[in-house]
């Protein structure tokens, strides 16, 4: 009885041991303007499906990512990928996605104070689709003129599509959804995750 | 025999379980926390912030060895004692965060699992083989001792 017994434990063990559900995984090579803030060589990758509609998206942005872009992008210790991924049901999504995407191309400063802006002043622009109003009160008129020509580039949809199939082919069902790559290895989060809990993963690999 | 079946079915029935949602909840690595759990627990508003990431990095093998034990049978009556309090205290967590309004995620058998009155009777139901076996190892000492 007690050789059955300890040989279960064994194989039980062994199991656990060696299938661990998350998966290893390769990441894909990223251009630095990709990156909301971070190198895109740092040890870990924050990917984050989002739509900028979202509630849930903009309590992770502004409680999780913005204290994620002071401590450890400014290091260049984390790499934070903004994915598009406008929901059908939210009128107004795809128009902020297209002025950060077009945000991204004038370069990470401005990108960076778009995202912001339109997360931050959420539930203004939300009412009546005054994105527009949002942005240029937070890039200033110079920077304004330069994102509104850019809005008229067909490569900004292709863009937000892109990112979009992509999330369909990675089974991103609601948002925010976000894929944490570090020591080669993935981790698929659906919902706001905390920063005190991002901190506590991150100090353990980059600390 | 019929009791003696039934005492089998429900300790294989509770390790299988035990062992499957310890199995998911475990992280990328030995002891790697799995976001998705910290998350899920985060979601339901009732561990305080320290606690949080030791019960992620922890709790799935806690799971797991009772898993192992049960299959084992080794005190079984403590080992069903500890099966009866863990799946209680699932209830008492699901029932409270479904009262207070939160629509959270169980992270119970998936991490696709909205907490609802559903999920709150599947885990009343989990704590029936429990119960028998804790009553068997009380009311019948010998019996489970020689079975086990």
């Amino acid at each position: 009885m007690r050789t059955i017994a300890g040989l279960t434990c064994l194989v039980l063990c062994t199991l656990c041991a060696a299938a661990f559900p998350g998966g290893s995984a390769q990441v894909a090579d990223l251009k630095p303007e990709q990156c909301l803030g971070g190198a895109p060589d740092a040890p870990i990758r924050l990917e984050i499906f989002s739509d900028f509609e979202c509630p849930a998206c903009r309590q992770l942005y502004l409680e999780s990512v913005r204290p994620v872009l002071k401590e450890y992008c400014s290091l260049d210790k984390v790499c934070v990928v903004y994915m598009e991924f406008p929901l059908q049901g939210h009128k107004y999504s795809r128009q902020a996605a297209r002025y950060a995407k077009a945000a991204q191309k004038l370069g990470k400063k401005e990108y960076q104070v778009v995202v912001d802006a339109i997360f931050q002043n959420q539930e203004i622009w939300v009412k009546d689709g005054s994105v527009d109003d949002v942005v240029f009160k937070a890039l200033g008129s110079n920077s304004y003129v330069n994102l509104k020509k850019l809005l008229l580039d067909p490569s900004i949809d292709a863009a937000i599509n892109a990112e979009q199939a992509e999330g369909e082919k990675r089974e991103v069902k609601s948002t925010p959804t976000l894929f944490i790559y570090a020591l080669a290895k993935e981790q698929k989060v659906e919902g706001p995750l905390p920063y005190f809990v991002l901190k506590d993963f991150f100090d353990r690999i980059v600390k | 025999m019929v009791l003696r079946i039934l005492h089998w079915i429900c300790r294989l029935g509770l390790a299988g379980t035990f062992f499957y949602t310890g199995y998911i909840k475990l992280g990328p690595g030995l002891l790697e926390p799995n976001l998705q759990f910290a998350a899920v627990l985060y979601g339901y508003r009732l561990f305080p912030e320290p606690l949080l990431m030791p019960l992620a990095r922890y709790f799935p093998w806690v799971e797991i060895a009772l898993a192992i034990l049960l299959l084992v049978g080794w005190k079984m009556r403590y080992v069903a004692l500890a099966a009866c309090a863990l799946i209680a205290s699932f209830i008492s967590i699901l029932t409270i965060t479904y009262l207070r309004g939160i629509d959270a995620n169980c992270g119970c058998f998936s991490f696709d699992d909205r907490i609802g009155p559903l999920t709150i009777v599947r885990d009343g139901l989990i704590l029936l083989p429990a119960l028998y076996l804790l009553a068997e190892t009380v009311w019948s000492p010998r019996t489970a001792v020689q079975r086990s």
